[in-house]
């Protein structure tokens, strides 16, 4: 079983998350009227695999997986789906998976692509405790920030029936959109806070030949990355930005950190 | 021995009719006293509510034409009725009394399809009936059946599901925004009928602290009264005033001209920092300008809003009736076989 390999198990996890996206999309059409259990089985066995892909990889480099880009992204997105299924315990949130699923399913594509992982030693450069804890640590922000972000894209599909008086808004199996918003403010601030530890240790790394670290792309957008989700919240929590303007932000800069994640990895001489 | 129906319900008699031929409770055991020392029947229970009056019984005799027109005539002459009685009096054997005992039991033959008053109600005329010994083994399988149909009905289909009435539609509403509505306080504007149903709907699901205001202070203090513990009143002129701690506001006041409009309601929506607001506007003509709604937080239902909802609620209940149907037909043909094995 040699050929078997842990981008093998992605690919089994990529498709289970793809079938609990279209299973979504009826759970979309239906108005999430039911309790609905089969999307999170399904995202529940994605999520297995991913961790066994994970954990094969991690097993052979002896390290966090966290040395490319096809390992940084699923990583972020183990943590998301993660996230997601501890989340859809609590009462009316079992739809969390639904909002969650298409973005593991577009991501997990993208993180497929070949050039995203190209073949490295058994001793990537990219080692050692702070090294790690700084890559987790971010990538994990990111994941609390992608949950946020399925938080806020609940929260406005709920408003947003409530607001133009649809039945739809009573007949779904959804939270209130009090306990979306708080769900969404507090994972924004979880992400906050690990996106803070992790710049930080990433801060302590030995400089590679001297050079000031906001001379590199990936520093100056994760800074960036930093002053945003503050302003976000600083904006939500003390000057009253509207919950609908703050998730409609969330889910904004997530979709840019995205978007983003890739090509300023690709510019960074430290991270590539 | 056949399980058989006798009665009259809101579908085949007016009130008048049903009153005249409804059952004390401390007369229904001498009823069914008289009704099986005739021969008539060997078991029986007597249903007994606003909305209808019902005889299920066991009986070892042929459930004919001849045997109906014996148990109407006890019926007629136990209530010393002497009108003309037509179709107002129904009369089921099997396997059709079975079927209406258990579409019954789910509230698929009330007023308001899915009610569960009627299942409690049903079960203390069966209780009554087997305290003072009326049932048997048939009629004992037959309810006990039917209450598990009705739990299994619940369960299973969507035919209890939702606000049937403007005021269980607006507490909805209220536990859609908010998590917790005890954390929450309500403005009654109006002290009138209509108010106070919506506030004790709202009571029922959790609210604990209510302010009233009413043009007549003595009104909005008898309205406090009522409502009980936890709920204050604020003089007429000052109700905006609360807005900066309230969270739900029901408005049913009798006024000709909106009482809240955009321009009243935004600085007080600054006020309270953009929290979220349900406003619930009973009153006809409105209270409140619609142009409210167009506020960021601002969440504005009406009576035609919140009856809008409680019908498509009532239709979707009509759409269930199919696949409840369903589910008593199989259930009945079930014990039907049941009992022929026997």
């Amino acid at each position: 079983m040699a050929w078997f390999t842990d981008r093998h198990l992605f690919f089994l996890a990529v498709l289970f998350y793809g079938s609990a996206t279209v299973y979504s999309v009826f759970l979309w059409r239906k108005g999430f009227r039911r309790d609905d259990w089969t999307n999170y089985l399904l995202l529940a066995a994605g999520v297995a695999l991913h961790t066994g892909a994970m954990l094969q990889r991690g097993l052979t480099l002896h390290s966090c997986p966290v040395n490319n880009l096809y390992e940084a992204t699923t990583f972020l997105l183990w943590a998301l789906g993660l996230a997601s299924l501890v989340y859809a315990l609590l009462p009316k949130f079992k739809f969390i998976c639904a909002f969650a699923a298409p973005v593991l399913f577009t991501v997990g594509v993208f993180a497929l692509m070949p050039s995203l992982d190209p073949p490295h030693g058994l001793k990537p450069e990219f080692s050692g405790a702070l090294r790690s804890l700084h890559a987790a640590t971010i990538l994990q922000a990111y994941g609390a920030f992608g949950l946020a972000a399925v938080g806020a894209a609940m929260f406005l599909a709920q408003q947003h029936d409530l607001k133009v008086r649809k039945l739809r808004a009573l007949l779904s199996f959804l939270p209130s959109i009090q306990r979306l918003e708080a769900i969404t403010t507090r994972l924004t601030v979880v992400g906050f806070v690990l996106l803070t530890v992790g710049l930080t240790a990433g801060a302590w790394l030995p400089r590679k030949d001297g050079a000031p670290y906001f001379a590199d792309t990936k520093v100056v957008w994760s800074a960036l990355l930093w002053l945003v989700y503050l302003e976000q919240l600083v904006a939500h929590k003390f000057f009253n930005r509207p919950a609908r303007q703050f998730a409609a932000g969330v889910i904004i800069v997530f979709a840019l950190l995205l978007l983003t994640f890739g090509i300023t990895n690709h510019f960074s001489a430290l991270h590539n | 021995m056949s399980v058989v129906v006798i009665g009259l319900s809101h579908r085949s008699a007016p009130v008048e009719l049903r009153e005249r031929f409804a059952f004390a409770e401390s007369k229904i055991p001498d009823a069914l006293n008289q009704l099986r020392e005739s021969g008539l029947i060997t078991e029986g229970v007597v249903l007994s509510t606003c909305n209808r009056v019902e005889i299920y019984a066991a009986t070892a005799l042929a459930p004919d034409d001849r045997f109906f027109a014996r148990v109407k005539k006890f019926f007629v002459e136990h209530h010393a009725y002497d009108g003309e009685l037509g179709d107002e009096l129904y009369t089921f054997a099997e396997p059709h009394s079975l079927q209406h005992l258990f579409k019954v039991a789910a509230g698929l033959d009330s007023m308001v399809i899915g009610e569960t008053e009627i299942f409690g109600q049903l079960k203390k005329a069966y209780d009554l009936a087997f305290s003072r010994k009326h049932t048997g083994a048939r009629l004992n399988k037959a309810f006990q059946r039917a209450f598990n149909v009705a739990k299994h009905i619940r369960t299973e289909t969507n035919i209890q599901r939702g606000s049937v009435s403007v005021m269980s539609a607006a507490v909805e509403l209220a536990e859609k925004i908010f998590t917790n509505l005890a954390e929450h306080e309500v403005l009654v504007i109006g002290a009138g009928e209509t108010s106070e149903k919506t506030a004790r709907a709202l009571q029922s699901r959790g609210v604990k602290k209510i302010t009233v205001t009413n043009r007549s202070s003595e009104r909005a203090t008898a309205l406090a009264a009522e409502l009980g513990q936890g709920t204050l009143t604020v003089p007429w002129d000052q109700w905006p005033e609360v807005f900066e701690r309230i969270d739900i506001a029901v408005s049913s006041t009798a006024a000709t001209t909106h009482i809240l409009d955009r321009a009243k309601l935004e600085p007080l929506m600054r006020r309270r920092k953009n929290r979220p607001l349900l406003l619930v506007d009973i009153a006809v003509p409105r209270d409140i300008n619609p142009a409210v709604s167009e506020l960021e937080n601002v969440y504005l239902y009406n009576v035609d809003d919140l009856k809008a909802i409680a019908d498509e609620y009532l239709m979707l209940r009509h759409i269930e009736l199919d696949r409840c149907n369903q589910i008593i037909a199989e259930k009945v043909t079930a014990l039907m076989m049941q009992q022929n094995l026997r």
